[in-house]
């Protein structure tokens, strides 16, 4: 631990597992997603079924997918802001004791169709970790520069990303493949000791086996003397 | 002075070997240096975050008694803001600054209820109890800003090996670990910040977490605001006494790694009634219970 999370995390209240690490949940989930978001809906289990009205749960998921900070003054407006932005947000309760206590899925909508679903559980003092997405385990907190692209599972895509990475000098310090075998479609989830250039992504992204390609800079801290 | 890479600590004891073998004999700058080593950050950087956790803590009390705060429940209607009238009034049973310092522990915790910007101290559920306290003593007593935020670091520190050999959750080890942790932290930083010596600071926070021992988590409706908004204050004057005791000169028969590890061992004894679930205690009052009726289809 560190002494932070002692003397922190700077949030808006009332719970730093059930608010804070919500929104946290929420601008994860943004970022993987990242495309524009114009309806989700929001499944909550357990403890963040029951609870989570009290503790302004909904509010948190909402505004960390709107792009709120944890600390944003503006999460308890977030569901009116969503209204005026004109994205949906659609909540549903549900019990699951297989689910860690903390847990919810977002499925995101695009034309009447689901076009992803990421899961994530808070596991207190304001962490979170996202643990699915598209029906694949995946297991991150936003610590690292991530990569995560889906791809044709076919031979020799995992020596490609490598052998890009490596020729930018990027070390991997973790990687992680699933795969959907009725959809012949693969999941990597990589995390990295540095960013991932945008040359690399595109270069990703031409590779015609290749679905789609997301890099997620590392959770940076800042100061903001301004709030 | 020759550091390893990591520092890990494993309690009070251990901290005071470790200063013993890196040639620390400032508590405070001992726990700036094991961040800056575990977190890779500079004490330059870490000095000036720490800074900027006080400066959001003085803004959570400004901005929590400058109206009486409301929660959506309306279970709070205005407490911190009638404690700053009843201070100001000139009625306080003692020293006002003492009627302040309450009005203060109460304006975070509300503040924090109402969904405003606060910073976990340990928890959120205890976030009013450290910046209470330290400001008001601190004004009290003219200390400087930067030895404020120095005490912090030993706050932190005690939080720490809390969370080390126990825990910092209500939903694991009940309200002690949260209030209690709270109020040992801050007894341990009042006492650095008026020069106390370590000996002291060990006695104030032992005194503090061994006072609130036992103390369950029941919080009516799920809220985090009955009982634990006043709890906060519970925790504020418990850490003001115990810090004043250790300063005299009381010095405690338990050490505080003894003290945690009994908080630990009581935690795990205590039914999950009564760890943040709402199922026992004060939460299943019949005027509990007809509070949580009142707010039921409350989504918000």
């Amino acid at each position: 631990m560190s002494l932070f999370d002692v003397i922190g995390p700077i949030m808006i209240g009332p719970s730093s597992s059930h608010t804070a690490g919500a929104a946290k949940i929420g601008l994860l989930a943004r970022r993987i997603y990242h495309r524009s978001i114009s309806k989700v809906s929001i499944i909550l289990y357990n403890s963040f079924a029951d609870t989570g009205p009290g503790h302004g749960t909904m509010h948190a998921l909402a505004g960390g997918l709107l792009g709120l900070a944890m600390d944003d003054e503006k999460i308890p407006l977030s569901l009116e802001i969503a209204k005026n932005l004109g994205v949906e947000f659609v909540f549903h309760f549900r019990e699951d004791p297989e689910k860690h206590p903390n847990y919810v899925t977002l499925e995101f909508w695009e034309e009447n169709e689901i076009s992803q679903t990421i899961s994530g559980i808070s596991i207190g003092g304001g962490h979170a970790r996202i643990i699915e997405i598209d029906g694949n385990k995946v297991e991150f907190s936003g610590r690292h520069d991530m990569l995560i692209m889906t791809y044709k599972d076919i031979c020799g895509m995992v020596a490609l990303v490598g052998e890009l990475l490596a020729r930018h000098q990027i070390n991997i310090a973790y990687m992680q493949i699933s795969r959907d075998a009725n959809q012949e479609k693969a999941l990597a989830v990589l995390k990295l000791d540095a960013s991932v250039p945008d040359n690399v992504i595109e270069t990703l992204r031409k590779n015609e086996a290749v679905f789609s390609v997301v890099a997620i800079p590392r959770w940076k801290e800042t100061l903001d003397e301004s709030s | 002075m020759n550091l390893p890479k990591r520092i890990r600590i494993k309690g009070w004891n251990d901290t005071l070997n470790q200063m013993n073998n890196f040639g620390f004999e400032d508590v405070f700058r001992f726990f700036l240096n094991y961040e800056a080593k575990n977190s890779e950050n500079s004490c330059d950087y870490l000095l000036k975050k720490m800074h900027f956790h006080w400066k959001t803590m003085k803004n959570a009390i400004t901005k929590g008694l400058e109206k009486p705060n409301i929660t959506t429940s309306k279970f709070i209607q205005g407490g911190a803001f009638h404690m700053k009238q009843f201070a100001l009034s000139g009625h306080s049973l003692l020293d006002s600054s003492y009627s302040i310092m309450i009005s203060r522990i109460l304006a975070v915790a509300e503040l924090n209820a109402c969904m405003g910007k606060i910073v976990a101290a340990p928890t959120a559920g205890s976030c009013g109890i450290i910046p209470g306290v330290l400001l008001s003593v601190a004004e009290k007593h003219k200390i400087s800003e930067k030895n404020l935020v120095e005490s912090l670091f030993v706050a932190g520190g005690i939080g720490e090996i809390i969370s080390i050999r126990a825990s910092l959750s209500g939903s694991t080890h009940g309200c002690q670990a949260e209030v209690g942790s709270a109020s040992a932290m801050a007894a341990g930083a009042l006492v650095y910040m008026m020069e106390g010596n370590l000996e002291m600071i060990e006695s104030a926070a032992a005194f503090a977490l061994k006072n609130i021992l036992g103390l369950v988590c029941d919080p009516i409706a799920g809220r985090v605001e009955i009982p634990c908004i006043k709890r906060n204050v519970l925790g504020g004057c418990n850490a003001l006494a115990s810090a004043e005791m250790a300063l005299a000169g009381i010095a405690t028969n338990i050490p505080l790694d003894e003290v945690i590890d009994a908080m630990a061992s009581i935690g795990n004894l205590i039914p999950c009634s009564l760890k943040e679930t709402s199922q026992g205690g004060l939460a299943i009052t019949p005027s509990a219970l007809v509070l949580q009726n009142q707010i039921k289809d409350l989504k918000g």
